[in-house]
């Protein structure tokens, strides 16, 4: 009798119980502030739930009580690893429902298209060395941060601040670049690829990486439409959709460059093909430089953009439209837009609903972090707590755009 | 990204490579190299310093025009500008006889906690009196270190406008006073790329 409750008691100990644990959000390898809620037996998840919010700031109500052109640099706090991007989505939105999308000047277009592409070779860049010193190792992290460090002074070069550029504005862009600029961008498009061969040979091929990578998070091309999946982590599945391509904005239709896919859509595939995206963009960077117009780099309508500031100190019209520009911004007309850039995340798209005023009645974005972490829990269900690390590095949110 | 499936002999090379950690060894040789070649990294703030491009939007200056005067006329276009509302500018009669521009400013402070560095009251000013300069060191340990009054942005900046960005030796000063770091402008070396 004795002996029996005995054995009961240790069957009680050995049985595992329904753990709930949270990872983050101060956790090293929750990707900023992310809050993931797991419900563990032993080391298998039943349940993950992204709790996100922790980094809210409420930018789409900070939006209705500024005037258009103000909201700009509030764009480089949403994913600042690549505000680049988004001041370009921003912009172009307005620019949209000015209706002059289609007056900007070549200039402006080609270099904003140049530090958009920067800005994803940067976040890229960023994305895999931070997935990397999650999985322990921290090498290929000082590398990556060490080619990024390239891109930040190529920002700092150009728009004068390495990671919250506000490099461009409604109409065009800001600042001009100068010839010594672009024999910077030709010298990090020469020496970038050197450095994704090294970091092939560091990870690509490495034994520990690919068993932690491969066939982890898989997600089906059907299940990757269905969860809104957006940008590389969409591609990975084999599904060849890049705005950039299909439904050319900007000047993008002017550039040779290839759409990379993956095949079975787990986490080495998205790795592989965030390898490729970098290359692909420095050809669209080359492509860029090679053939760089030139002529005024913001359109001529002043309005929207205020005369150049040396024209304002002897000229009595050029500083009224200064003063007007500055204190009152522009109207824009009524109606609602909707535009959309493939930002280096997924699609990042700007909605803009005007009632006719200097601001905004109502912004909207669609953030691509926030609509890639829903996946959470149907990709780490049935998974071990260390995949749930890959997986999510692997998504590469950014809680600055995913809280907004 | 194809998966190498099939021939023997692609298998034997395989089970090759991981016995005798062919990865491996191919990751260390590539960090084995960099023993070798040039160091990167800047000694911050022991010795090195960097001096950013001249585009930099750091702590904002107040200029004077050649003869010594303040620029600013306190038209308060600056504070109008900024998306934060961090400028105040309360402006007043001059008495000091500069002559036509009788409107100077008596209060010009900015809220550096708040301010978000875009400079677009620098793009506002009408008489180049803001500039957003090159001082980028702006950790303090009190709440009055974060505001800046007229007087305090008026002070030549230490880094003259003309000097191109980059890696100056410096040396680090530390005593209950401040912490800085003192660059030496005539000693430029070369950044790593």
């Amino acid at each position: 009798m004795s002996e029996n409750e005995n054995i009961e008691d240790r069957e009680e100990l050995l049985s595992t119980k329904k753990v709930t644990i949270s990872m983050g959000p101060q956790h090293p390898s929750a990707h900023g502030v992310l809050h993931l809620i797991l419900e563990m037996q032993g080391e298998k998840i039943l349940r993950a739930e992204p709790d996100i919010g922790y980094l809210h700031r409420g930018t789409e109500k900070i939006a209705e009580n500024l005037l258009y052109h103000q909201f700009t640099p509030y764009t480089d706090r949403l994913d600042y690893m690549s505000a680049m991007s988004n001041n370009m989505a921003y912009v172009m939105a307005v620019e949209k429902a000015l209706g002059i999308e289609g007056d900007i000047p070549d200039r402006a277009e080609y270099l904003r298209v140049i530090v958009a592409e920067l800005a994803r070779c940067a976040s890229h860049l960023l994305g895999i060395g931070a997935w990397a010193v999650d999985m322990g190792a921290l090498t290929a992290f000082l590398y990556c941060i060490r080619e990024r460090e390239m891109c930040l002074d190529l920002f700092e070069m150009i728009s004068g601040a390495r990671m919250t550029c506000s490099y461009m504005r409604v109409g065009g862009v800001r600042y001009d670049a100068d010839q010594k600029f672009f024999d910077k961008v030709r010298d990090f498009v020469r020496i970038l690829p050197e450095k994704l061969d090294e970091y092939n040979k560091l990870l690509t091929g490495n034994r520990i990486w690919i068993q932690r990578n491969r066939d982890i998070g898989a997600i089906s091309a059907e299940d990757a439409i269905n969860f809104g999946f957006t940008g590389p982590n969409l591609r990975a599945s084999g599904v060849p959709w890049d705005i950039r391509k299909d439904t050319p904005y900007s000047v993008y239709d002017r550039f040779d460059f290839d759409v990379p896919v993956g095949e079975k859509g787990d986490c080495f595939d998205r790795y592989l093909l965030r390898m490729a995206e970098m290359r692909q963009s420095l050809r669209i960077i080359e492509q860029a430089l090679d053939s760089m117009p030139d002529g005024p780099i913001a359109v001529d309508i002043p309005d929207v953009v205020p005369p150049a500031k040396d024209a304002i100190y002897d000229n009595m019209e050029n500083l009224i439209h200064h003063f007007k520009y500055v204190s009152s911004g522009f109207t824009v007309p009524e109606g609602e837009v909707y535009s959309a850039i493939e930002g280096p995340k997924g699609i990042l798209g700007v909605y803009i609903l005007s009632d006719g005023t200097e601001k905004p009645y109502r912004l909207k974005l669609r953030v691509p972090s926030f609509v890639n972490l829903q996946v959470m829990d149907f990709l780490s269900k049935e998974t071990y707590m260390a995949d749930v690390v890959a997986i999510l590095s692997s998504l590469d949110p950014v809680f600055g755009e995913c809280d907004k | 990204m194809k998966e190498k499936k099939g021939s023997a002999l692609s298998c034997l090379t395989d089970i090759l490579n991981k016995a005798f950690f062919i990865d491996f060894a191919k990751g260390l040789k590539v960090t084995l190299g960099y023993n070798m070649s040039k160091i990167v990294t800047l000694n911050y703030p022991d010795r090195e310093k960097w001096i950013p491009y001249q585009r930099w939007r750091g702590l904002h200056t107040l200029n004077r025009d050649p003869d010594g005067r303040e620029l600013c006329v306190a038209c308060e276009l600056c504070s109008r500008a900024c998306p934060t509302d961090c400028i105040t500018v309360i402006p007043m009669e001059d008495d000091t006889g500069r002559g036509i521009a009788d409107r100077v400013a008596k209060v010009w402070e900015i809220d550096l906690v708040r301010c978000l560095f875009c400079g677009f009251c620098q793009d506002a000013c009408p008489t180049t009196a803001v500039r957003l300069g090159r001082e980028y060191e702006l950790a303090c340990k009190d709440w009055s270190s974060t505001k800046r009054d007229r007087q305090q942005l008026l002070e030549e900046p230490e880094i003259p406008e003309t000097l191109m960005g980059g890696v100056y030796k410096a040396s680090f000063v530390f005593n209950k006073k401040e912490v800085k770091v003192v660059p030496d402008l005539t000693k430029k070396r070369k950044n790593f790329w």
